[in-house]
């Protein structure tokens, strides 16, 4: 049995949200003992779409993060349980037995991902994904979160599959501080970085400014972008930080200084020149 | 991105039914009509639905034999899947069959005696108890012959028309037609153009027409907005959202790779839609339906600087005279400068001048689908027939240039086009249905009585057919009138009338004399008044006023204008019965007598052809059971056959054939059977209809009119593009709503919503109430798993679900509103309860809720809990000639909902306030069931 990797990539995620439903249409209700009991009705989602809405009017975009157990190689849940009941199978799924789960919750804490393993009161089991283990065994190479994804933007597929290398080969991971450590079976394209955008006008003939030089220097880089025929600059994929733009237009320039992208993208609105 | 497509298609992974002991292929769709989309499997064990999951179209035949076509752009390639798209709430389609909200078995209103006092004061107000079928279809049978007896079958209102699940025999709308057609006829609600009433209203007058009031023919748009078009320009509608319900998310896949292959995509909308949110180059949000001020601008610009095709206006328009005196402000004295639009719309004037330019120098469609604010407001006739102005200043039908519902009309053709090579310019086939339907005119052919059968129920939706007729929009002014006044209107609304029809006056009650709509042959037209005598005829009978509703389309108070106002003119004592039949306990079900219980598609026998435009490839599916009628409902064929069996009518009804004779002579009158035999046909569940290998043949839009306009013209008066209309000018020369050509409407004597309207001081926002995200229209509204979306459902406080309203931060920090606060939306129609979303995704000054929640109404006519926002909109038409609904773009406030407030209305309305509710699903139909009597 070949090992499995899901291959995700956010870029061409249209939020649907078929995934987060298309779990709980094979978990909720439906008895898949042994991989797994039912998912409760609402409030847990053993697959989740995070979503969020980057920028300021008129520069917004929303990104969205399809979400789901890591099935790590080092999982820590499968450390933290005393009863025995995770165990990592052979095609590398990390399963949570829920026949042997005695509900002490360690794993749930121990977990270094938010919004995988949750804990289930009416069974007093811990639970997440299975990567349909059931299905995948009953002859699936899909999972419902895959197979109910309109754009196979989430793939689940063999490691050592041409469309696992290939993507791979510049995926990235999520927390990629602790990937090291954990060797997280989920590879993504597209995470969101940071963005700085904003529109070049010229007041006293009220134009948009096209082609003007955008340089933005930070974190070590210079990235260098020319207005468009709005007017707009944007500088994507930027990593967390502080940043430093020099505009230049024929005879006019500016400098804007100080510009936060730690936490948050940002729109510098529109800049007359 | 990169620059190699990362969709492609993955053939040989159809996944087997695990757990299952029986699966069935299913439509689930939510559009409704004659034709399916978004074939799924339905996995059942024990008679209970265990999943339901994407049709891989190549799990009984081989993925090259249905010769898929492809499609390329700077290397970028698009071929199709092999597997369905369907909607999210198809996916989850199992909760809406176990719905705590479906209706468990034949209902009447407590308060309502047909041999006595009924009480209409109370329809929205009283419970209501069980009853046997067999009670509830004596009832109906004694009310309909004593209603025909006392006032004449004209008496009985149908309300039978709109979306709904996806099912040819136990078609969910118009089977009372199928029973009431063999007694005397019936009034007919007419079936508004809701989600573009612009066009039908108003493009109808520039370009003919068209399809249902589109641009047509809209052959091939796909192929060749791919190879051509630079600039995409997305107005008003959302590729994400509204595509969803009736073809599923193809429209995704094919925004992606447009976007991957180097197409610009530029949105102009008050909003950051989902569409927008994704696939924008540039986001240009605009103030609610100002697009009309940034149309004319962009003229302005384009006549002041010359950069647009003078000769192809000179060969292909009449008016372009009018249109320039109007923008250069020689008609009102005010230029429609950049600066102007600017105030109007929000939009900084140097942006207008940058996208006027960029515009004049790229390829440019302009690309909706459907609904938006754009669309749907007051006076929605104005910027509709500017965007077809605008493309006609830039040589509509030119490769590249065109009006496109992307991918509703415009992909590649199937092999039974090739096979009946019918007339593809033609809306007109299967008896004035849609263009594609070319097989049904096979079934007409060798199965006449079979395919009235069939087709009967489905006419309501897109026809004007009933002997006395009222606009869906007129429905409360024409019960307002009460016995003894008349109501007149302009057209019909009907989807399929020519363009002609709007200078034709009708009155309601019917008179003898009045022009009827013949359905003659409709060749030669000259599109002017002169075929008023080739395709009218007088009538010659009376009509008279209605005094029974029934209504297997109980949401207009959610759907249609100014609802609150809905539900208090049907309690109205001259409507003496109200019928309902639905699935669910919601919305207009609550004001009606008698409810029966219907079932939804999971539950009965039928057969679907899925042929419509926009999925990967067309089917045909025989839509087995998949699991028992739920409580005692009956499909809403099944319903009116027990009432007919009561009226001696069930032969006449049911044309003595069988659900299974349906479906074999279906699928064999269709000429099915000549691709794949009905044996195999039965065993395999589906087929796919191959692509037609002469797909690319077909010209693209207008091509053939651009070529040419002499030898291929439009369907108007002067063949051409009538920027200045000959019909509206003989005929409404003066009117200031929509004059004969486009202008900018401030205000008018049917709505005053504007910012600069003395009542903005009042209500200073702007609401829009787009398609919704989560929903069809009113469908689907009790989906557990949709509501945990991050724009799904709000949980106040208290527990209860709210609909989400968008705000900006700014409006939300000078209200002191957070995400999460319950907020009450507002205006002098009413009050309606939402939960706040605070979010960069809507611009400052403008507030959106989605439309079509179920109602949970508090105080009749005042105060709304469900978040259902057309309870606020406006009730008039989109104009005093037009006869479209304006259920977007009003005036309301938002404000917190004080604690105060909170426990007044919780004190004062106890029982409505704690309606039995559902955690997951919301509301419950026992919450109106006087329970003791099981």
């Amino acid at each position: 049995m070949g090992k499995k990797v899901f291959l995700v990539d956010c870029r061409i995620c249209n939020g649907c949200y078929s995934c987060q439903i298309g779990c709980k249409d094979e978990h909720v209700g439906n008895d898949w003992t042994p991989i797994a009991k039912p998912q409760p009705e609402i409030g847990q989602f053993w697959f989740k779409l995070h979503e969020k809405v980057r920028g300021t009017v008129p520069k917004v975009k929303v990104a969205y993060r399809p979400g789901l157990c890591m099935h790590c190689d080092n999982p820590t849940c499968k450390e933290v349980c005393t009863a025995g009941a995770i165990y990592k199978r052979d095609d590398g799924l990390v399963i949570i037995d829920p026949e042997k789960c005695t509900g002490c919750r360690r794993c749930v804490e121990a977990c270094p991902y938010e919004d995988v393993i949750y804990f289930n009161e009416d069974l007093n089991i811990a639970q997440k994904c299975t990567g349909c283990a059931h299905l995948i065994d009953g002859g699936w190479k899909e999972t419902r979160c895959s197979d109910n994804c309109p754009t196979l933007c989430i793939r689940i597929v063999d490691e050592d599959s041409e469309e696992a290398k290939e993507f791979i080969k510049d995926a990235e991971f999520y927390k990629p501080e602790i990937a090291d450590k954990m060797k997280p079976r989920v590879y993504y394209k597209g995470l969101p970085k940071k963005f700085i955008a904003g529109t070049l006008f010229d007041p006293v003939e009220d134009e948009v400014i096209i082609g003007a030089e955008c340089k933005l220097t930070g974190e070590g880089k210079t990235y260098s972008v020319t207005s468009n025929h709005f007017g707009d600059f944007w500088f994507e994929n930027l990593p967390d930080g502080k940043y430093k733009l020099e505009i230049k237009a024929g005879n006019k320039s500016k400098v804007i200084d100080n510009i936060d992208a730690t936490e948050l993208d940002v729109n510098l609105g529109d800049i007359p020149l | 991105m990169s620059t190699e497509s990362k969709i492609k298609p993955i053939p040989g992974t159809a996944p087997p039914p695990v757990g299952a002991d029986k699966t069935v292929v299913k439509a689930i769709n939510l559009s409704g009509g004659i034709f399916g989309a978004c074939p799924a499997y339905v996995d059942v064990k024990d008679g209970k639905v265990v999943r339901i999951r994407p049709l891989h179209y190549d799990s009984k035949y081989d993925y090259e034999s249905f010769n898929p076509w492809e499609m390329e752009r700077n290397g970028v390639k698009l071929r199709p899947l092999s597997k369905s798209l369907p909607p999210p709430w198809g996916l989850a389609y199992k909760k809406r069959a176990y719905s705590p909200n479906r209706i468990p078995y034949p209902l009447k209103r407590v308060d309502w005696d047909p041999n006595g006092e009924r009480n209409p004061q109370n329809r929205g107000k009283s419970k209501f108890v069980r009853i046997s079928w067999d009670e509830a279809t004596d009832i109906i049978a004694s009310e309909i012959k004593r209603i025909h007896k006392q006032y004449g079958p004209l008496a009985i209102l149908v309300q039978c028309d709109g979306h709904s699940e996806s099912k040819l025999i136990h078609a969910p709308h118009g089977c009372s037609t199928l029973l009431l057609k063999q007694m005397g006829g019936f009034t007919q609600q007419v079936r508004n153009p809701d989600s573009w009433e612009g066009w039908y209203w108003g493009a109808k007058h520039v370009w003919g027409k068209g399809f249902i009031g589109n641009m047509a023919p809209a052959e091939n748009l796909v192929k060749d907005i791919t190879e051509n078009t630079e600039l995409l320009i997305v107005q008003g509608g959302d590729l994400e959202t509204t595509p969803w319900g009736f073809r599923g998310q193809f429209a995704s896949r094919l925004m992606f790779f447009w976007q991957e292959a180097g197409i610009e995509q530029v949105y102009i909308c008050p909003d950051l839609n989902y569409s927008a949110a994704i696939h924008a180059n540039k986001w240009i949000p605009i103030l609610p339906n100002t697009d009309a001020a940034l149309q004319l601008a962009i003229i302005y610009m384009w006549v002041t600087e010359g950069t647009y095709d003078k000769e192809y206006v000179a060969t292909h328009t009449v008016g372009m005279d009018k249109i320039e005196a109007y923008v250069l402000g020689k008609v009102d004295g005010v230029p429609k400068t950049p600066k102007w639009a600017s105030e109007k719309t929000g939009i900084p004037s140097y942006t207008i001048k940058a996208l006027a330019r960029h515009w004049a120098k790229k390829r440019t469609t302009v690309g909706h689908y459907f609904g938006g604010g754009y669309i749907r407001g007051p006076y929605s006739t104005e910027p509709a027939r500017l965007e077809v102005i605008l493309l006609g200043m830039q040589g509509l039908g030119k490769p590249g240039v065109h009006h496109a519902q992307i991918a509703y009309l415009g992909m590649p053709k199937n092999i039974t086009w090739d096979q009946l090579n019918y007339d593809i310019a033609s809306t007109d086939t299967a008896g004035g249905f849609q263009e594609y339907s070319g097989t049904f005119e096979t079934l007409k052919a060798k199965d006449p009585e079979l395919y009235e059968r069939i087709f009967t129920p489905h006419r309501s939706t897109p026809q004007a057919w009933g002997k006395q007729l009222i606009p869906k929009t007129l429905i409360e002014a024409a019960i307002k009138a009460g016995t003894d006044k008349s109501i007149e209107f302009w057209g019909t609304g009907g989807h399929e009338e020519e363009p002609i029809d709007q200078v034709i006056k009708y009155t309601y009650p019917c008179k003898k004399g009045d022009l009827r709509f013949t359905g003659s042959d409709k060749k030669d037209l000259a599109h002017d008044d002169t075929d008023i005598e080739k395709i009218y005829e007088k009538i010659d009978y009376d009509g008279v006023p209605i005094r029974m509703v029934w209504t297997d389309t109980p949401c207009r108070q959610t759907c249609w204008g100014d609802g609150f106002d809905i539900g208090m003119t049907i309690r109205s004592p001259q409507i003496e019965f109200v019928l309902a039949q639905h699935p669910w306990l919601e919305n207009d079900c609550l004001y009606a007598d008698i409810i029966l219980p219907t079932n939804t598609t999971l539950e009965v026998d039928d057969v679907m052809p899925c042929v419509r435009d926009g999925e990967h490839f067309q089917t045909m599916i025989n839509m087995r059971q998949a699991i028992p009628p739920i409580g005692e409902s009956k499909s809403d064929f099944e319903a009116v056959v027990e009432i007919a069996k009561k009226l001696g009518l069930e032969k006449e009804v049911t044309i003595g054939r069988t659900v299974q004779e349906y479906v074999e002579g279906v699928y064999k009158g269709m000429n099915f059977d000549k691709i794949v035999p009905w044996e195999e046909f039965k065993e395999k569940d589906y087929m796919v209809i191959p692509v037609s290998k002469n797909w690319k043949k077909l010209p693209a839009g207008l091509y053939e009119f651009y070529k040419d306009p002499e030898k291929n013209p439009l369907p108007t008066p002067t063949g051409k593009l009538e920027f200045c209309s000959t019909n509206l000018e003989k005929y409404f020369p003066n009117d200031e709503e929509r004059p004969p050509y486009p202008q900018w409407i401030e205000k008018g004597i049917t709505h005053d919503e504007r910012l600069s309207s003395p009542r903005a001081r009042t209500y200073p926002l702007l609401i829009i109430t787009n398609h919704p995200r989560w929903r069809v229209h009113a469908q689907a509204d009790d989906i557990p798993w949709t509501k945990e979306a991050m724009t799904g459902k709000i949980r106040g406080f208290d527990g209860y679900l709210y609909e989400p309203c968008w705000i900006n931060p700014k409006d939300a920090a000078a209200r002191g509103i957070k995400t999460g606060d319950i907020v009450k939306v507002f205006n002098e129609r009413g009050i309606v309860l939402c939960g706040a979303l605070v979010m960069e995704r809507i611009m400052p000054g403008v507030v959106s809720v989605d439309h079509g929640a179920r109602t949970d109404i508090i105080i009749p006519g005042k105060l709304d809990r469900g978040g259902a926002i057309n309870l606020i909109s406006p009730g008039g038409l989109t104009s005093r000639h037009a006869g479209g609904q304006a259920t977007t773009s009003f005036l309301v406030e938002v404000q917190k909902v004080t604690m105060e407030e909170y426990e007044k209305w919780k004190t004062e309305y106890p029982e409505a306030w704690n309606r039995e509710y559902d955690r997951a699903s919301g509301l419950k139909a026992t919450a109106w069931v006087v329970r003791g009597d099981e």
